[in-house]
């Protein structure tokens, strides 16, 4: 309790915070594509379980929005949208009555350092890397087994025993497997491409960078060995590691 | 105090109640207090192996539900007057395993045994969790084949995030990988997979192979456990296992395809 300026107490404190949200961009005004794509397995927000999420408006024609069916579908999956960006006076006023407000978050150069403090309200995912990284990676020290399932959210995630087959890791960052990687592993799952998998032996049922993805199999030429995995363009580059 | 130890594997027919019979067996040969129960539910098993069948009055599932008491369902073995077997219900489904029944009736063995042996059902539904939750020990009973082994990798996962002493915080279950229905000569033929390669995809440690053998069809069709098959492959593998599980040191047999004897070598196979 405080007291204002007239010597009232007062029950609110006013104060700032600095939040990292994730970014959805949505590509068309079709509630109907919208939840058809929630509805395949690969799609990412199954991993935003319970977290808000801000509706980015900017590829979309200045048309009145489907916000009710999209609220409905986006919640049903489990995810809260918090507010709008990018979006029209008329887009505005519809989701401010919808309690969704308008946020102004910049979109961040990719090769821009950004300063603690100084980071934007609304942030995309792949700006999480830069701006919103929660220090160092998380560490799996027993063996993942079949149908067993870890995601290192914000971070790189290193896993000191084997990653079995029927196992999956994901990180929004790197992977880092110090031992067989025989399941399935996805790095920058939230869409961040600079993220990559290293394995000190490539054994992998599938790995996928920025929702890119490859099954390499027995006759590459790294099966086995000690690799390093990268997004180049739209394809994903398996070269030995340390080169 | 008794030590838990689950039989499980994820996979059905690779030899668990085998495993359970012939191990639980073992440890009573070597003057411990024993119990095996049965967890498979509805299909019961165990006490056909052990011989018993036609003593079974009251089951696990009676003493869950308060219908017997522990010391009336527990079966003294016929051979070994320290081991007790704790038959399952043929007519329940596995619902009857209720959670808080089992931990009453895993308290109660406590106090009373050396050594309780759960023979789990496959699967990794009700049935396998209950039979693993308690565990102090597990023995996984894999064959050397790839959906075995996967089945068996899953249940190892299960075992370290679901158990009691997972869930507590205490101490990981003691895993211990038994490869059964092992034919070095069709590993040799690239038909099985190999000790090594079910060693490097599992990691962790080996208690003990048993041979694929005609003995075990006939143990069990008599009801006899496999161990007591005095003099062959298979009672001499067990016997090693129930060994090496109590610390002793055996060197691993039966792991080598046969040498053909001269005359098989001179005529041909």
């Amino acid at each position: 309790m405080t007291e204002d300026h007239a010597g009232k107490p007062s029950h609110l404190r006013l104060s700032g915070g600095v939040f990292t949200l994730s970014v959805l961009r949505l590509e068309s005004l079709d509630p109907a594509q919208l939840e058809s794509q929630l509805k395949t397995p690969e799609n990412a927000l199954r991993f935003l379980r319970n977290a808000p999420i801000v509706l980015d408006l900017l590829q979309l024609p200045d048309q009145p929005l489907p916000l009710r069916p999209w609220m409905d579908i986006l919640r049903a999956a489990g995810c809260f949208p918090v507010g709008v960006r990018n979006a029209s006076v008329a887009q505005e006023e519809a989701a401010a009555a919808m309690g969704l407000p308008h946020l102004r978050g910049r979109e961040l150069e990719p090769a821009r350092q950004e300063t603690p403090g100084g980071a934007p309200a609304s942030m995309a995912p792949n700006e999480v890397q830069e701006g919103g990284s929660t220090g160092p990676g998380q560490i799996l020290r027993h063996p993942m087994r079949s149908g067993q399932r870890h995601y290192a959210r914000n971070k790189d995630l290193v896993c000191l025993a084997a990653v079995n087959a029927g196992a999956e890791v994901l990180a929004d960052g790197h992977l880092h497997v110090y031992a067989p990687l025989r399941g399935r592993a996805l790095a920058g799952v939230m869409g961040e491409e600079r993220s990559r998998i290293f394995c000190a032996s490539l054994e992998a049922e599938l790995v996928a960078i920025a929702g890119i993805y490859a099954m390499p199999d027995p006759d590459h030429p790294l099966w086995g060995k000690p690799a390093e995995i990268a997004l180049q363009g739209e394809q994903l580059r398996i070269m030995p590691l340390g080169t | 105090m008794a030590k838990i130890v689950v039989v499980t594997s994820g996979k059905g027919g690779v030899g668990k109640t085998t495993t359970s019979a012939a191990f639980a067996s073992g440890l009573a040969m070597r003057g411990y207090r024993t119990a095996v129960i049965d967890f498979d539910v509805g299909l019961r098993n165990l006490d056909l192996v052990m011989g018993c069948e036609r003593r079974v009055v009251y089951d696990f599932i009676n003493v869950i539900q308060g219908e017997a008491r522990l010391q009336q369902a527990l079966i003294r073995d016929r051979m070994l007057d320290k081991l007790f077997i704790l038959p399952t219900s043929q007519t329940r489904d596995k619902e009857a395993l209720t959670a808080e029944g089992v931990a009453r009736v895993m308290d109660e063995l406590h106090g009373e045994f050396d050594y309780v042996i759960c023979d789990s059902p496959a699967g990794i539904e009700t049935g396998a969790l209950r039979a693993l939750y308690h565990a102090d020990e597990a023995i996984v009973v894999t064959n050397p084949e790839v959906s075995s082994v996967r089945d068996s990798d899953r249940i190892l996962g299960i075992l370290a995030a679901r158990s009691r002493r997972a869930e507590e915080g205490k101490e990981p279950v003691r895993e211990h990988l038994l490869l059964t229905r092992y034919a070095p000569r069709r590993v040799q033929g690239g038909e099985m997979l190999s000790l090594d390669d079910v060693k490097e995809l599992l990691r962790i440690p080996l208690l003990g192979v048993i041979p694929e053998s005609e003995t075990i069809l006939q143990a069990s069709n008599q009801g006899i456990p496999a161990i007591h098959m005095k003099g062959s492959e298979v009672a001499t593998a067990y016997e090693d296992v129930v060994a090496r599980f109590l610390g002793e040191e055996k060197p691993l047999r039966f792991v080598q395809p046969e040498k053909p004897g001269f005359l098989k070598r001179l005529f041909g196979g």
